[in-house]
């Protein structure tokens, strides 16, 4: 298997098919970062596809390190620039939860619940723990993604973790 | 690093999610504008420097005749002799205006389309 490296070394050239197989490989964690982060679910994907966009344009400048953290930094910065335009009034969507991930009851209910826990959390809070926790970027990674230092990702990190963990106890007692 | 180890239950969970998306569709929407516009890109431009090279090419014969013959240029009116030199090559044969287009059209298109 190729390196994401190589991959993108020769997307730079223009070769679209390598290209395809950096968008095959790296679709699931975007697509999930930008559900997580966005206020209403249903522009998710729209925001993911841009930032694929972005990435194909700007893929020349991708200077090696983690591709994945790389493209996790572009799609924070399409989410927050999408985010501006999104009227106040649509602050948020309540039919996030029907965008299925996985069909089975079971999963379905960890979903619903892992979704209500990350929107009970602080925007700042829910950013890091969708980058470190859901994508699994390092701290580092978040940090230079965000522009957060990296001291304030590993404290949002670690308070979002607990009160997340804190959410889903109360929610699995009910 | 021990920070980032201790959450791997809730990972775990998130990727279970992730893995759950369709790609194929998603891919398709990502790849139809990508390949739209590198299948003609390369063509195009090869194309065009071609067209431009061989108009080029063909023309230098006809211009070594006329270099000895050129008028030099003085140092009371470069500027104008050069023009006039200019507009009698391209009177003489317009095969150098169609080069110089094509040549202007190339670098446009790739100011135009070059990634950053």
């Amino acid at each position: 298997m190729q390196s994401d490296t190589d991959l993108a070394a020769r997307a730079a050239k223009g070769e679209a098919a390598a290209f395809e197989t950096l968008v095959r490989r790296h679709q699931a964690t975007v697509r999930g970062l930008t559900r997580r982060l966005a206020k209403r679910p249903v522009q998710a994907d729209d925001i993911a596809q841009a930032a694929f966009m972005t990435a194909w344009r700007k893929i020349g400048s991708y200077a090696g390190g983690s591709f994945k953290a790389w493209l996790c930094q572009i799609a924070y910065r399409e989410f927050l620039q999408a985010n501006r335009k999104i009227k106040p009034e649509t602050e948020f969507d309540e039919s996030a939860h029907i965008i299925a991930f996985d069909t089975s009851a079971a999963r379905m209910a960890d979903r619903i619940d892992l979704d209500r826990a990350l929107g009970e959390l602080p925007e700042s809070q829910r950013v890091c723990v969708v980058m470190c926790v859901a994508a699994g970027l390092s701290h580092s990674e978040a940090a230079r993604a965000t522009g957060w230092p990296i001291g304030t990702v590993k404290s949002h990190v670690t308070r979002g973790i607990t009160a997340l963990r804190k959410h889903l106890a109360t929610e699995n007692v009910a | 690093m021990s920070d980032e180890e201790n959450y791997e239950d809730l990972t775990a969970l998130f990727e279970s999610q992730d893995t759950a998306f369709d790609a194929d569709p998603f891919v398709q929407d990502v790849m139809a504008p990508i390949r739209k516009t590198s299948k003609w890109r390369v063509p195009f431009l090869f194309g065009a420097a071609g067209l431009g090279l061989g108009a080029a090419i063909s023309q230098v014969s006809a211009v070594m005749t006329q270099i000895p013959s050129a008028p030099r240029p003085t140092l009371q009116m470069p500027d104008a002799i050069t023009a006039d030199r200019l507009t009698d090559m391209f009177a003489v044969n317009p095969m150098w205006a169609l080069a110089a287009g094509t040549v202007v059209i190339c670098l446009g298109y790739v100011a135009l389309t070059e990634r950053a």
